[in-house]
């Protein structure tokens, strides 16, 4: 499910973002291009975050945005946006890898986050996807983890 | 013993989290009714245990049940120790 979602289309690497802010544009450009999404939905999600805190860092180096679907989600959709350097989401809360979450509604994403959690739970992971240089690499290593078992 | 996982939107980190607190749970060797919710649902929702990120947890107010803020929501063993004191 997640190798369906995060492919070459919406899969990012940047050097580097001035803000949390431009880094969670940025990362869900290809889902407006695609029309998965409104651009309402980005502006929900940064409001989110101001409203109430980076908690979406779920883990150290990961924040996975996301609002609620009805604020202008069209179709289930992920994208992901890798930085060489990292961005401020909060004090002390240096993020690398930015993963969108466009939910249609509460269950249809939950196989794609169930394989998100088994490459987030393993920090070595979460490092080897940071190291990758190339789309392909990222798409590789994704499927080479969510394969285990 | 019912464990409410909270976050902003009710969808997304909270589920990931829900996940992340049953497997806590198996490895502690202790049941639960595990269930994740939004912010503004967890305030009119009750439960023994409310449990999320800093941020949002700390926004539910007093008169709670017993409240457990996680800085890494995929750390099984901080999970794991702040939860067995409370089971």
């Amino acid at each position: 499910m997640l190798t369906e979602l995060l492919t070459e289309d919406t899969i990012q690497l940047a050097n580097f973002v001035n803000t949390w802010q431009e880094a969670i544009h940025l990362a869900a450009s290809p889902l407006l291009k695609h029309n998965k999404i409104e651009e309402r939905y980005i502006e929900s999600m940064i409001h989110s975050i101001e409203k109430h805190g980076p908690y979406v860092v779920i883990t150290p180096k990961v924040a996975i945005p996301h609002a609620r679907h009805t604020e202008g989600v069209n179709e289930l959709a992920m994208s992901l946006l890798s930085l060489q350097k990292p961005v401020l989401f909060g004090p002390e809360k240096p993020v690398f890898l930015i993963i969108v979450l466009a939910a249609t509604d509460s269950a249809s994403h939950l196989q794609a986050l169930v394989d998100l959690t088994k490459i987030l739970q393993e920090p070595n992971q979460i490092d080897s996807i940071i190291a990758c240089q190339h789309k392909d690499d990222i798409i590789k290593e994704i499927q080479q983890i969510v394969a285990k078992e | 013993m019912k464990i409410l996982v909270v976050c902003g939107n009710g969808l997304g980190s909270s589920f990931i989290m829900e996940l992340n607190v049953k497997k806590a749970l198996t490895e502690l060797g202790k049941v639960a009714e595990v269930t994740h919710t939004d912010l503004a649902s967890a305030k009119a929702e009750k439960a023994d245990i409310y449990i999320g990120a800093e941020d949002i947890v700390n926004q539910l107010g007093e008169e709670r049940g017993h409240i457990v803020s996680i800085v890494n929501m995929m750390s099984i063993s901080e999970i794991k120790s702040k939860l067995k004191p409370l089971l």
